[in-house]
């Protein structure tokens, strides 16, 4: 039942989840069914468009033909890879979409069938996004749009359900969320070393927020856990145990930057502030706020 | 303002609270029917799999079936509708699948997610504690939802249920 006055964010509204993207992508507001639909779709467009997987999306076609001569992308595929190149440009590799042949190596991603054979030189350098949203690859590589499309897919997502006049929600895609309208929602953090605790509870307006963690996605490697968060520059993964927390102004941002703060840590703060980000870590020495706030009483 | 300034951190000691047992109903089966299949009529039809027609979903899903009983409906103007639930390591899912009258999926739709951490979800005791639920799942939810930022399970079971349960329609679910 919905209560009268003021309705708590997550009583009031109804939820739906699919299976999309690899994880559960959920959806709660007090909207039709029809508009739920609409926003799903658009989810599973994002999919569509952009999934490794799937050897039919722009993104295989991509990695198995853009290396010899310009392929035409949809408007949604060729905004993603703007903000994945920038964000590259921006962190001088950090963040770098075209990780894929090492997150193959480590057995996290399958191979790419029917695809030339990676160049190991190449990086998000030698990926041309010109005009008309025509993409070239100046060596074979293998794009990956995963730390990054997730978000996007939740923006879209919202967006539909702005569009439709729905005055408050949340969209989450297996932890990477957006909420609008003027009510605060309630997000736990999962606590990075025992998964099944809240080692944190956020009030969350207007704002999106994602978290990098290696619970569920960590495998042993030459002797050792690792996960699929990789520091572009290095290729090397990073720490397990350890948390990213980043909240921005979309989900598309908040997504991407958890990478960035992973592998940069504290060093992260200006690139953060630039995009009206902020971030929390997580791991076994503690709570880190970057920028930093003072201790918070406990 | 730092917006973490807000946040209620739990300190290292892991005193957090618990998301274990984190539960969302989210659609019950006539909320699900019409959600796959938008105004169609559907017609109980409840099946028991003989071992050889289990043995043959598993054959060509290369997924287990584990239950006899399978919830299925028939759609009027063709297909089937099937509510599943799927085990994975930490969660326990009720899906709804419909297939089309050729076998292909017609969508999917969540019931019900329930978590847990320490082998529960293997425990038939802790599951039969939420059998039946959806039934009567109410339109509006619980206050107690949790939102969780934080990389959710992955959906690999769900994606192997829904491969299982198109073998089950080819094997078992005729006309």
């Amino acid at each position: 039942m919905k209560s009268p006055d003021p309705a708590p964010p997550d009583g009031g509204h109804a939820r739906r989840a699919r299976p999309l993207l690899g994880t559960l992508v959920e959806i709660a507001a007090d909207a039709p069914p029809a508009v739920f639909t609409r926003a799903f779709a658009a989810v599973e467009k994002v999919q569509a468009l952009m999934s490794y997987h799937d050897p039919a999306s722009e993104l295989s076609r991509l990695n198995r033909e853009a290396s010899a001569g310009p392929v035409s992308v949809s408007a949604w595929t060729g905004e993603v890879l703007r903000a994945a190149l920038d964000l590259a440009a921006e962190t001088e590799g950090v963040f770098d979409p075209t990780v894929a042949p090492r997150l193959t190596a480590l057995g996290f991603l399958p191979p790419t069938a029917g695809a030339p054979r990676a160049d190991g030189r190449a990086t998000w350098r030698d990926v041309e996004l010109a005009s008309r949203n025509r993409v070239r690859f100046r060596r074979p590589l293998r794009l990956e749009l995963g730390g990054i499309a997730k978000g996007f897919a939740v923006d879209r997502a919202v967006e539909v359900l702005q569009k439709a006049g729905v005055a408050e929600g949340m969209v989450n895609a297996g932890g990477d969320l957006r909420v609008f309208g003027s009510v605060e929602w309630p997000v736990e953090i999962r606590h990075p070393g025992q998964p099944g605790l809240s080692a944190a509870s956020v009030p969350v307006c207007n704002a999106a927020m994602a978290t990098s963690a290696g619970y569920f996605a960590r495998r042993r490697h030459a002797g050792k856990d690792v996960t699929a968060l990789l520091d572009g520059r290095t290729r090397q993964p990073l720490d397990p145990d350890t948390s990213v927390s980043v909240m921005a102004p979309t989900a598309l941002l908040a997504d991407a930057l958890t990478k960035v703060v992973f592998a940069l840590g504290p060093a992260s703060e200006t690139l953060l502030q630039r995009h009206g980000a902020s971030a929390l870590v997580l791991d076994s020495h503690g709570f880190r706020a970057i920028p930093p706030i003072l201790p918070h009483a406990t | 303002m730092n917006p973490w300034l807000r946040a209620t951190l739990f300190p290292a000691a892991m005193i957090g609270t618990p998301i274990a047992g984190h539960a969302v109903v989210y659609l019950n089966v006539a909320q699900a029917q019409q959600a796959i299949f938008p105004g169609a009529g559907m017609t109980a039809a409840p099946l028991k799999l003989t071992a050889e027609q289990k043995k043959a979903i598993e054959a060509t899903s290369g997924v287990r079936q584990r239950d006899d009983d399978v919830k299925a409906w028939r759609v009027s103007g063709g297909g089937w509708f099937i509510v599943d639930e799927v085990l994975g390591k930490h969660e326990f899912i009720t899906l709804a699948v419909g297939i089309t009258a050729s076998g292909t999926v017609k969508g999917v739709e969540i019931m019900e997610y329930r978590e847990t951490y320490g082998g529960q979800v293997r425990d038939p005791k802790w599951r039969a504690q939420f059998v039946g639920k959806t039934k009567a799942a109410p339109l509006k939810l619980d206050q107690d939802i949790k939102n969780i930022s934080g990389a959710t399970l992955s959906s690999r079971h769900v994606t192997e249920g829904v491969k299982r349960l198109l073998a089950l329609q080819a094997v078992a679910l005729r006309g």
